[in-house]
Order: structure tokens, then C-alpha cells, then sequence
């Protein structure tokens, strides 16, 4: 009989399954949001031309994988072992992941309370970050964007946030 | 007061201050069962001096004739791995670093190498990659200012394949840091003003930053109180030891502070400024300091306040109305910096356009400006300052830290 015996951690199936569909889902728009918003674009350009980066909870996850291919953004489904990541932007538990993903605190926040470990080159990990808050406040109504990102973009035009949002949202649920 | 649902806080190191603490090191090693120690320095350092009075402060009670004097101003690989050879060969048991801020990060660098009997130090850079301590390693600042003598982080340059590696972990911790008054003691007063600058940045940074708390909050009144203090004594009066110690002392309580609670807009737009026009950090957080503190005014005013009592003292923050308490401390940051130009006899820039090289010729021309608001977007700090920055930000910034002139708070963006 071994003297040392697993504990494995809470399943907190609901939680875990809100997370798992608020990446699913944030991904598909990051893969929308490339294609449909100027500045998410530049920022992939920027980015190397096989670029992945995950984004998801320790330590059995849900993720979300998003890489460059050819040129063109990719939602790479859940399973980030199967991928070269540059960037992991890593959240120490689920409820810290429900914390962020329930907009209770911003990505800032979340790093500077140690709940959020960054893996990978800087100026990647700081492009991804830029790229996830222009995306939350396409997804999200200001009152809650609000809390997700530092700053809310007030200077955005009208055309450019409900253009972007009727792109981005249509293409995240026929998934182009 | 701003109480965070959640923080951290770490400083083992034990911290050994005076006019005679090098004395001490013999006695600290044996405590820690090493006799053979390896000394990184560099050639300035040693030119000084100041490896002299380390030796002769050992006296016979020590082995440490074993001096590497290579390390060069920016941090290398290559400089690394041959130190590590170095130790090896000499079965040394133990490092002293006496320097600045690059022979600490290379003694770090060594230490991971011998420690972990590492082949590629690059399979340890990151966060969290180092899983056991590492041998003893002394710190003795030979300026006060980086505050790296009781820092976590380490940033190593492999210039041949251009990568800047970045290690953190708490076993980077140097076991001990000695502050000796005699180490600062010969620093010139312009070198004295720009370090100094580069450690009330760090306290004050600290102090309003995403990821403060109140642990280094303490570190940082403590700090703010003696730099702000004695910064402008020693500059005047560079032979004052009770001054010199209480500098060093200020630069480590600052370093303390910041290794906790990490640095925002003022670091941001220094280090990228630093890299495109090789302005001297320190020149660049004195520069940039009020300008931090400006940009940020709107969302962190109270804390920004809470700094004029230990600048000021409680007399002057009495007497001013609590709601121009911040600006105040915007106005003596900037003071202090025209009374160390003046001290410098107009060496110490007070802004970018005064910033000029050997020759003469202007370090940051103000073209370069959005090169520098566009560099300022790969680097790190940017996510703890508070207000949230994109390149029109620093440009505005960068613009107004050249000119010299307060900015002007109603272009700054809100949410």
C-alpha cells in the first residue's frame, strides 16, 4: 500500500463549465475578431507567422488555443499539448479562472494578484492581452467591458463597435 | 487606503547595514559552511577601489583572493558561462557580487549555472523554473539605487543570438545583502543624483501601482522618507558616510518595495527610451518620475496624497488642503530634481531635450519620440500601471517629458 495518497482537487463542474465555454467561445471570436477589426489584425501581423498562444486553467485545464497558419487566425480547439505554444497565459485554479472570465477582475488585475501566470515572450504576451481586451469589449456590454479591461475605448466610433460586434458575434456562431 | 483582496510578499534576505558591515562577511559565510568564495565585480568598480577595501575588510579571516573583474555593463551569456567555469575550477563555495545592477544579474546567472550544474541557462529562464536554492550568494551594492541586491529577477543578454533571457524566482534572492557607507562613498554627485532617482522611482512606483499592498506600501513610505531626505545631502556633500548609509538603506527598502509590488508608466517609457537612445536608466526615472505621477493622478490621487508626509513632513502636509496634496508631491519631485541640476552644475537633466552625450550632442532628438512611444509597448511594466497606456499615451507623455512643460491632464484618456 503506497503511504502517499492522491487528493485530487474540487471538480466544481459548474464553474469549470463555464469556463469551458467562455474560452470555446472567446476563441472562436479572437479567430472572428482577426478578421473583422483593424487593430486585431495588425496586431497578428505583428506576430510571428506560426504564432499560438493558449489561454486557459491549471492544472487539467479547460484551454483555448489560438494560432497563425498560413497567414489567417485559427480557433485550435482545447488541447494546447498538441501545439508549439509561445505564449501560455495560465490561470492558477478555476475559481481564479471564474473570477477573470466573470469579469470580476481585469487581466491586469489578475497578473498583479499572482492569479495569472504569463509564459513566453514579453512583447507577445503583451500583444495577446491588448488582442483579448479589444475582443471582450466587442463581446461584452460596456457596463461589464468596463470591468474586464483597464480602460474602455469611449473614443471608438458608434459604426466601428456595432459594425464590429454584428461581424464578430455572426462569425463566432457560424464559426468563419 | 487600497487594501487588495489578495497579494504577496517576500524578502528573506538578511540585510547587513553600516560603516563597518563588510567586516561581517567572513562570519556569514562560515554560517552558511562556505570558505572559498568567488568575487564578481567589474572594472569600474575595481579601478575605485572598492574590491580593496572588500579584501582588506576580510583581513586573514577569509580566502577570497579569487576576483573576476569581467562583467561588462550590460549582462552576457558568454561572460556568465566562463565565471561559472571559473568557480568551478577553483572549487569555490560561495559568490559575492559587489557592483550595480549588471554584476548582480551575472552573479545570479552564475549561480544558476553552478548550482544547477546547468549546460544551457536558457532551460531556467521564466518564472518559477528554479526549484531549489542555490549556493550562498552575497550582495554588496556599490550604488543605491537598482535595489537588485534583494531582488528576485535576473535579466541575462546572449548577444550572439540577440535574446535578452529573464529568470524569476525567490531562490534568486541573494542570502545576504551588505550596505557598507564606504561602497557609495567615492560616487560622483551627477552619478549620486541619477541613482538616487532611479531608487525614489522605485518607491514611489511601488507605492501606486496595480500590484501594491500594504507590506510594501511600509517599505515604500520608509524608502520615499530617507532618498527624498539624504538624496540631496549627498549629492552636495558626497563624503557624508551617515548620508551614504542611509541612501544605501533608502535604495534597499525601495528595492524591496518594488520587487513586491512591481513598476508602471515611469519604468515603461524609461526602459524603452533607454534602449533606443541609451539614456542612463536613472536619467530616464528622473525624467519621467512627475510624469508617471501626473498621468496616473486620476486613479490613484489618494495614494499619490499619502506621499507628501513622509517628503514633506507633517507641518507642510497639515497646512496643505488634502485636495492639492498630490500635486504637491508632483511640484517636490520636480524640485528636487532642479536642485540636483543645480548641485550637478546643470548636469542632471530635468528633462529629454537636456539629455546630451559627451560631445554634446542631444541623446533623445525629438524625432525619435514615436519610436520610443512604439518600443514602449513590448515592455513589461506596462500592465501594473494603473491608467491604461497605447502609443498615442506615451507619445503625449514622451512629448511633454522632452519639452519639459507639466502634462496636461485633460488629454489623458478615461475609461
Amino acid at each position: 500500500m503506497s503511504i502517499v495518497k492522491d487528493i485530487p482537487s474540487a471538480k466544481k463542474p459548474l464553474k469549470r463549465a463555464y469556463v469551458g465555454i467562455f474560452l470555446w467561445f472567446t476563441g472562436r471570436a479572437i479567430q472572428a475578431a482577426a478578421k473583422v477589426d483593424k487593430e486585431v489584425k495588425k496586431e497578428f501581423d505583428n506576430l510571428p507567422d506560426d504564432f499560438t498562444f493558449s489561454l486557459g486553467c491549471l492544472p487539467n485545464g479547460p484551454w483555448m488555443v489560438i494560432g497563425k497558419r498560413n497567414g489567417a487566425v485559427k480557433y485550435l480547439g482545447g488541447n494546447p499539448s498538441q501545439h508549439k505554444v509561445h505564449v501560455r497565459l495560465a490561470i492558477k485554479s478555476v475559481d481564479a479562472a471564474f473570477l477573470i472570465l466573470s469579469f470580476q477582475e481585469s487581466t491586469a488585475l489578475a497578473t498583479a494578484r499572482n492569479r495569472l501566470i504569463t509564459d513566453g515572450e514579453v512583447p507577445y504576451a503583451l500583444a495577446v492581452i491588448r488582442i483579448l481586451d479589444i475582443v471582450e469589449v466587442y463581446l461584452l456590454p460596456k457596463i461589464i467591458a468596463g470591468l474586464a479591461v483597464k480602460r474602455y475605448p469611449k473614443q471608438w466610433s458608434a459604426g466601428r463597435k456595432l459594425g464590429g460586434r454584428i461581424g464578430i458575434y455572426a462569425r463566432t456562431i457560424l464559426g468563419i | 487606503m487600497l487594501l487588495p483582496d489578495y497579494y504577496e510578499f517576500c524578502c528573506r534576505v538578511k540585510i547587513v547595514a553600516g560603516h563597518d558591515a563588510l567586516e561581517k562577511i567572513p562570519e556569514l559565510l562560515t554560517e552558511r559552511g562556505a570558505k572559498r568564495p568567488l568575487i564578481i565585480t567589474d572594472k569600474g568598480v575595481a579601478s575605485a577601489g572598492l574590491i580593496d577595501i572588500v579584501s582588506a575588510a576580510q583581513k586573514d579571516r577569509l580566502f577570497a583572493d579569487l576576483i573576476a573583474d569581467n562583467v561588462p555593463p550590460d549582462s552576457d551569456l558568454r561572460v556568465v558561462n566562463q565565471l561559472a567555469k571559473l568557480y568551478k575550477e577553483n572549487d569555490c563555495d560561495a559568490i559575492i557580487a559587489v557592483g550595480g545592477g549588471s554584476v548582480m544579474d551575472t552573479a545570479k546567472g552564475v549561480n544558476i549555472v553552478v548550482s544547477e550544474n546547468a549546460e544551457d541557462l536558457m532551460a531556467f529562464s521564466g518564472v518559477g523554473a528554479l526549484k531549489r536554492p542555490l549556493k550562498p550568494l552575497i550582495a554588496v551594492p556599490t550604488t543605491a539605487g537598482t535595489g537588485s541586491e534583494v531582488t528576485q529577477v535576473a535579466v541575462i543578454k546572449d548577444h550572439e543570438k540577440h535574446l535578452k533571457m529573464a529568470f524569476g524566482s525567490y531562490f534568486l534572492l541573494p542570502d545576504i545583502s551588505v550596505l557598507d557607507s564606504r561602497m557609495t562613498m567615492t560616487m560622483p554627485p551627477l552619478i549620486t543624483a541619477m541613482t538616487g532617482m532611479d531608487a525614489l522611482s522605485h518607491a514611489v512606483e511601488a507605492y501606486y501601482c496595480l500590484q501594491k499592498n500594504p507590506l510594501s506600501d511600509a517599505h515604500s513610505l520608509a524608502a520615499v522618507r530617507m532618498i527624498y531626505h539624504y538624496l540631496p545631502i549627498v549629492a552636495e556633500n558626497p563624503s557624508d558616510r551617515n548620508a551614504r548609509l542611509s541612501m544605501a538603506v533608502g535604495a534597499c527598502l525601495a528595492g524591496i518595495a518594488f520587487s513586491n509590488s512591481m513598476v508602471g508608466l515611469v519604468h515603461n517609457l524609461g526602459h524603452a527610451t533607454g534602449s533606443v537612445c541609451g539614456v542612463p536608466h536613472g536619467i530616464c526615472m528622473a525624467i519621467m518620475l512627475p510624469y508617471g505621477l501626473e498621468y496616473n493622478m486620476h486613479k490613484r490621487e489618494e495614494a499619490i496624497a499619502g506621499l507628501l508626509l513622509p517628503m514633506a513632513g507633517e507641518a507642510i502636509y497639515r497646512e496643505t488642503p488634502p485636495a492639492q496634496r498630490a500635486d504637491k508631491v508632483v511640484s517636490l519631485i520636480r524640485q528636487l530634481n532642479a536642485d540636483l541640476n543645480t548641485i550637478t552644475g546643470g548636469r542632471h537633466a530635468r528633462f529629454f531635450k537636456e539629455v546630451k552625450d559627451r560631445e554634446g550632442k542631444p541623446l533623445v532628438p525629438r524625432e525619435v519620440l514615436p519610436q520610443i512611444a512604439r518600443a514602449a509597448l513590448s515592455d513589461g511594466a506596462s500592465i501594473y500601471n494603473p491608467e491604461d497606456t497605447d502609443y498615442e499615451d506615451n507619445l503625449m507623455v514622451l512629448e511633454a517629458a522632452w519639452e519639459g512643460i507639466p502634462l496636461d491632464r485633460n488629454k489623458i484618456k478615461r475609461g
